[in-house]
């Protein structure tokens, strides 16, 4: 045995190394890929931009991951998805945004879809077809009111810049042929588009959005108007048919044009309502200015039927035209017994520049003064206006004795104005009547009833009775001579010669009157109708009856002695002169020819008053003539009155020869030569 | 796993203390530090090795990740540009039914990257586990992870040539995206992860390391 204890072996194992002695170099590669992949990974997560949503109706052609956004046609952006909305009535589309410009898309930022676009200005955006559509985006260099959920436009807008133009409004009672993008024509020159057509709060019309590009926006100005160039406008008139059509694009999709008229007009803003004419013609003509979108308006109701009213009547204010009727309808009302009836209901817009008051003023203010107005007697009534009152218009005149009435400020849609009866056209009723009498006159029978006058009158002249009293006369005269020479000779000369005077002058005068009746009858043969206002027809058939009663006389037998009895007288009366010769004769000729003076002087003055008469005659005349100019050249009534007129001329012109010949040589009327 | 113990007993170079020529293949005694037949540096087997292997490895597999989610190719053509990922463009591939383009295309950009990243984990854990030292399957793995590495190189070609070709300006033009670069290092680094692994370890064993 042994006790030797052996020391255990000692178990040894090399010394592990520590872990980072053992650790190799080429541990680093990982460490540097790693490190340039988290590198790369942080620079893409800090480079990838906001992320955007817009929503949209809806998302045609859009794809996440592909189609990008574009603001200057530059990609500054990529759609990432394509949801909806939490009510799924739209599309809504998440971009990123590039970095650079994300700050500057802010609350003034507009997003559209481009796609192809066929339209009658032709095709655009074709490029969209192969590249697919894009998002474009419009935002100014301002950032302001960052946000990040945006209402998409449904269609591009008319101009991408709103800085480099102006915007303004366009009112109008009806689109007409204008669509959507028309454009806006200056001299034919293309400076704008419209764009979004609808239709105003009330339904009444139609409002429109145009957008004048800079600088042509410059040429507008509070009384700038535009009218509807749409379509083909044809028009006929007296030197033939006139076909006016501005452009094709204009025939399919409509257009405006504008121009100023007036000067005067202060700049507009953005915004600016324009009201929008039919045609150029309106503009022109419209009492209403450019500006003034909202005239004030007024509810008429008439118990009457009005036939004859048409939309775009005229309204007159005391004589001036004021406005016009907007609209016509039918009230149904009903009573207080319960009665229902049925009222006519014109609505009418006044200019308030027309009615005295400041341009654009509140319909409030225009309320005060018609109030007022009312008050005194303002009504509102169908009128007539032409010659035969076929044009009806609404009449805002002061009507005397009328009930007191008051404008009925509370009516809906508007206040209502009193009403009175229709005013009867008298003139024009009477000036038919008269035509038709003067077309009736008995002119034919007249003048063969003159006729007939002077061929007994030269009968009678010219009867071997007649002829002798000449001689008979010059033994008067003969007589006469002797008894003024014995007159003479009794101081009685003067007085005769005082008289004579007077006779003279009195004679003169007629013979003036004579010269101004010649005019009369002259201007006459221009204007029949100046016997417009007399009865003309019982003054011919007196004419004719007096006439007819001389003619009888004339033919009567009486007539034939007369001339029996006329030498039969001179006899007597030279008997009666040379008694007188011999008697005291001389004082009661004195006497006489003293009442002859007197009756001179009378005559005199009577005939003082022929001037104004005559002067009557004439105004009466030009009034007639009027009256007859203010109607149509070629109606069938004028034919008439024309003819009537020839036929009244010829009259006269017999008259007037007549009437010359007395004037020439009065004694031939009697006498026959 | 019998079969692998039965391998066990088979002897090694460095059981008999001699050293391979990694190059030419002769051995020589295991103190010496240079081939005499072919001038190359012997090394001993050593399990520092593995250390490259691994961190290869690992270098690879985080540029694996990247060109994975960078698009490739970036397609430009009039109808607008296109980027795809590697899935992204193999499933494009399938909806439109270019299956066996689609196949290749996977293949050479998913199977085969993702098989080796396996393959050389597997084999860098297989040396170290004692039970599992000495197989030929071992071997023949590594045969197949070192031949088969460079083609996943395909892609990386078709996207340098298809750059290289199609630029036809507006019309179509074809621009190699990140995740190239990124899928070229991971090709390129798992290829020099398998150069790293010294196959002697398949033989070696851990138990006789611990054992000598």
């Amino acid at each position: 045995m042994t006790d030797e204890l052996r020391p255990a072996d000692l178990e040894t194992s090399p010394a592990p190394n520590p872990i980072w002695t053992r650790l190799s170099v080429i541990w680093l590669v990982p460490l540097v890929a790693l490190a340039i992949t988290l590198g790369i990974a942080w620079q893409s997560y800090a480079d990838r931009g906001t992320l955007i949503e817009i929503d949209f109706a809806d998302a045609t052609g859009v794809r996440p991951g592909e189609t990008v956004l574009k603001f200057r046609e530059v990609e500054v952006g990529r759609v990432e998805t394509v949801g909806f909305n939490p009510d799924l009535s739209s599309v809504r589309i998440g971009v990123r945004v590039n970095k650079e410009v994300a700050h500057f898309v802010d609350n003034e930022a507009r997003f559209w879809l481009v796609r192809p676009q066929v339209s009658a200005q032709g095709i655009s955006r074709l490029d969209t077809v192969l590249s697919g559509t894009f998002i474009e985006g419009y935002w100014d260099a301002e950032s302001a009111g960052q946000q990040t959920l945006f209402q998409g436009l449904d269609k591009p807008p008319v101009t991408p810049d709103p800085t480099k133009g102006t915007w303004i409004e366009l009112r109008a009672e009806d689109a007409g042929g204008l669509a959507e993008g028309a454009p806006v024509l200056f001299r034919g020159i293309t400076v704008g588009r419209i764009q979004n057509l609808r239709l105003n709060d009330a339904d009444s019309g139609v409002i429109v959005d145009a957008f004048i590009d800079s600088p042509h926006d410059r040429r507008l100005t509070t009384n700038t108007r535009f009218w509807d160039t749409s379509g083909i406008s044809v028009s006929l008139s007296a030197s033939g048919v006139s076909l006016d059509m501005r452009s094709l694009a204009s025939l399919v999709q409509g257009g405006i044009e504008f121009d100023t008229f007036t000067t005067g007009g202060t700049f507009i803003q953005n915004g600016f309502p324009f009201r929008l004419y039919s045609t150029a013609e309106a503009a022109r003509t419209s009492i209403f200015g450019a500006g003034l979108a909202e005239p004030a308006r007024y509810t008429l109701l008439f118990d009457d039927a009005i036939e004859g009213l048409q939309r775009g009547s005229k309204v007159q204010f005391r004589g001036v035209e004021a406005g016009e009727i907007t609209d016509l309808s039918i009230k149904v009302q009903t009573d207080s017994t319960g009665t229902r009836f049925a009222q006519q209901q014109v609505v009418i817009a006044l200019s308030p520049e027309r009615l005295g008051l400041a341009r654009g003023t509140e319909q409030e203010i225009v309320n005060e003064f018609l109030a007022t107005e009312v008050d005194s007697g303002l009504r509102a009534r169908v009128a007539g206006v032409g010659l035969l009152g076929s044009t009806l218009v609404i009449e805002l005149t002061d009507v005397p004795d009328v009930p007191p009435a008051v404008i009925n400020r509370s009516a809906k849609p508007y206040p209502t104005l009193p009403t009175t009866d229709a005013k009867t056209n008298d003139l024009a009723a009477s000036a038919e009547g008269v035509f038709k009498r003067i077309d009736a006159l008995p002119i034919e029978e007249l003048m063969a009833s003159a006729i007939r006058t002077l061929d007994s009158i030269s009968a009678v002249a010219e009867s071997e009775d007649t002829r002798a009293v000449p001689g008979e006369l010059a033994g008067l005269l003969e007589q006469l001579r002797t008894l003024t020479d014995g007159l003479n000779q009794r101081g009685a000369s003067e007085k005769a010669v005082a008289a004579l005077d007077g006779m003279t002058e009195a004679a003169s005068t007629v013979m003036t009157e004579f010269e101004g009746l010649a005019e009369t009858l002259a201007s006459t043969d221009a204007a029949a109708q100046a016997v417009a206002e007399m009865p003309l027809g019982e003054i011919g058939n007196k004419i004719d009856g007096i006439l007819a009663d001389i003619r009888t006389m004339l033919g009567s037998e009486d007539a034939e002695r007369l001339p029996r009895a006329l030498s039969d007288t001179l006899e007597e009366s030279a008997a009666l002169l040379a008694e007188l010769r011999e008697g005291g004769a001389a004082e009661k000729i004195n006497g006489t020819l003293l009442a002859a003076q007197d009756a001179a002087t009378a005559i005199e003055s009577a005939s003082e008053r022929l001037p104004d008469l005559t002067a009557k005659l004439e105004s009466l005349v030009t009034t007639a003539e009027r009256l007859v100019a203010s109607y149509g050249e070629r109606s069938a009534f004028n034919a008439e009155v024309l003819d009537t007129m020839r036929e009244m001329r010829r009259a006269t012109a017999a008259f007037g020869s007549l009437a010359r010949m007395i004037e020439r040589n009065p004694r031939a009327f009697i006498l026959g030569r | 796993m019998g079969r692998n113990r039965a391998e066990v007993t088979i002897q090694t170079a460095r059981d008999a203390g001699l050293v391979g020529c990694t190059r030419c293949g002769k051995v020589w005694p295991q103190q010496t530090h240079e081939c005499g037949r072919c001038g190359a540096t012997l090394k001993r087997v050593d399990n520092a090795g593995l250390q490259a292997v691994w961190a290869w490895w690992l270098a690879g597999l985080i540029f694996y990740i990247p060109a994975n989610l960078y698009p490739m190719l970036r397609t430009s053509t009039l109808a607008g540009s296109q980027q795809n990922t590697i899935i992204g463009g193999v499933v494009e591939l399938v909806t439109h039914h270019s299956y066996f383009v689609a196949a290749v295309v996977f293949v050479a950009s998913v199977v085969i990257p993702v098989s080796k990243f396996i393959a050389i984990a597997y084999l860098a854990l297989a040396v170290g586990n004692e039970r599992r030292a000495g197989s030929h399957r071992h071997l023949h793995l590594f045969e197949v992870v070192e031949f088969i590495g460079r083609w996943s190189m395909v892609d990386v070609f078709v996207v340098a040539i298809l750059s290289a070709l199609v630029q036809l300006g507006a019309v179509v033009s074809i621009h190699p995206g990140p995740a190239a670069a990124a899928f070229a290092l991971s090709v390129a680094l798992t290829m020099l992860s398998a150069q790293s692994f010294d196959p002697r370890l398949i033989w070696r064993g851990p138990a006789r390391t611990t054992g000598s």
